[in-house]
């Protein structure tokens, strides 16, 4: 990061390389679209570039990479009037998807337009959060973050962060349940 | 009842415990209980259930271009990244209130013009009242006089050559 806020650009290229991924999946799972999520992980890459310089290493890299991202999400959704986006994940090959995976039977993976269909209904569930519930739930459950660095990253105490995710778990399981009834 | 107080506290802790956040006795003790408690087993099994549903959206693959573009933007002057949404609403205000201002200006400039032509405030009135277009056109050019007709210094001179009229 110091070689980055030198002006090095193959460092800053090593640091994109290393955080695109998460960076970009991050994006992807709040907004649910998959153009605005390039275009928000871009910017977030332009403003560590350019915010580089006033780093200061108090905090892990990651989490500070994670905050600027999730403000970022977080003023997105504000400026786009709170319109609630409609998307549809892809379904990925093999991946279980949906609520079927709330009931104790396996899903069937043949059936592709169910699955297209359970796959929206989670996705649909998911959006339907408020925003700080889903980027809680986003952060520990795919980026496997601790109670300690979500309440770093949005910037509220750890006792916080529990409730969200808490009430996050018992309304994504309400949505589900009752939309698959 | 004191069980399902019991029961009433490990429900509260299921959520951290799935997560791994309680400390290492209360990870043992809601284990222990989850063992023997078929209510909290249910409860933790929703919990489980909503993780496991999760798992299903997909990943998505950074496009073998984005450090290429990203830095192609970075490097790229200010003046021809393209405009926000609120820098375009503000670029279009800002050119709208100024045309508005330019207009508005034009014409209380030339209203006032006419105004005042037909007022008395206005040095040549009287005089281009009475006279000939050809006649305005030679009087309006005595505004290069060093004293131009309806100023203070004109109007302090015919003051004096009336006072001197009258002594005589």
């Amino acid at each position: 990061m110091s070689r980055t806020a030198g002006g090095d650009e193959y460092a800053f290229e090593v640091l994109v390389r290393r955080h695109q991924a998460s960076i970009l999946n991050l994006i992807y799972r709040y907004v649910g679209d998959r153009t605005k999520a390039k275009d928000l992980a871009q910017e977030v890459f332009m403003r560590v570039w350019q915010a580089a310089k006033s780093y200061e290493a108090k905090a892990k890299f990651s989490t500070w990479i994670y905050r600027i991202t999730a403000n970022l999400c977080l003023n997105e959704l504000k400026s786009a009037g709170r319109k609630k986006l409609i998307f549809h994940f892809s379904n990925v090959e093999g991946a279980e998807t949906g609520v079927e995976a709330l009931s104790d039977e396996s899903p069937s993976a043949e059936d592709r337009l169910l699955a297209d269909e359970r796959s929206r209904q989670i996705t649909d569930a998911l959006q339907s959060l408020p925003e700080n519930q889903r980027m809680a739930l986003i952060l520990k459950k795919y980026d496997d973050l601790s109670y300690q660095e979500i309440s770093k990253i949005l910037g509220c105490s750890v006792s916080a962060v529990e409730s969200l995710l808490v009430r996050a778990k018992k309304n994504l399981y309400e949505k589900l349940t009752s939309r698959g009834k | 009842m004191g069980d399902r107080m019991k029961c009433q506290d490990v429900q509260k802790k299921l959520s951290p415990f799935q997560d791994g956040e309680l400390k290492s006795k209360d990870q043992d003790q809601v284990a222990k209980h989850l063992q023997g408690c078929p209510a909290c087993q249910e409860e933790f099994a929703k919990l489980e259930r909503v993780w496991q549903a999760l798992e299903g959206l997909p990943e998505i693959h950074p496009d073998p271009e984005f450090y290429g573009r990203l830095i192609k933007k970075i490097n790229e002057p200010y003046e021809s990244r393209p405009l926000s949404g609120f820098q375009e609403v503000f670029q279009l205000f800002s050119s709208v209130i100024g045309c508005t201002l330019l207009i508005a200006g034009v014409l209380i400039g030339a209203f006032l013009g006419n105004f005042l032509a037909g007022s008395d405030l206005f040095p040549f009135r009287s005089t281009m009242a009475s006279k000939s277009p050809e006649t305005i056109e030679v009087v309006s050019f005595r505004v290069f006089d060093p004293v131009p007709p309806g100023t203070l210094g004109d109007g302090y001179i015919r003051m004096v050559s009336n006072t001197e009229i009258q002594h005589k």
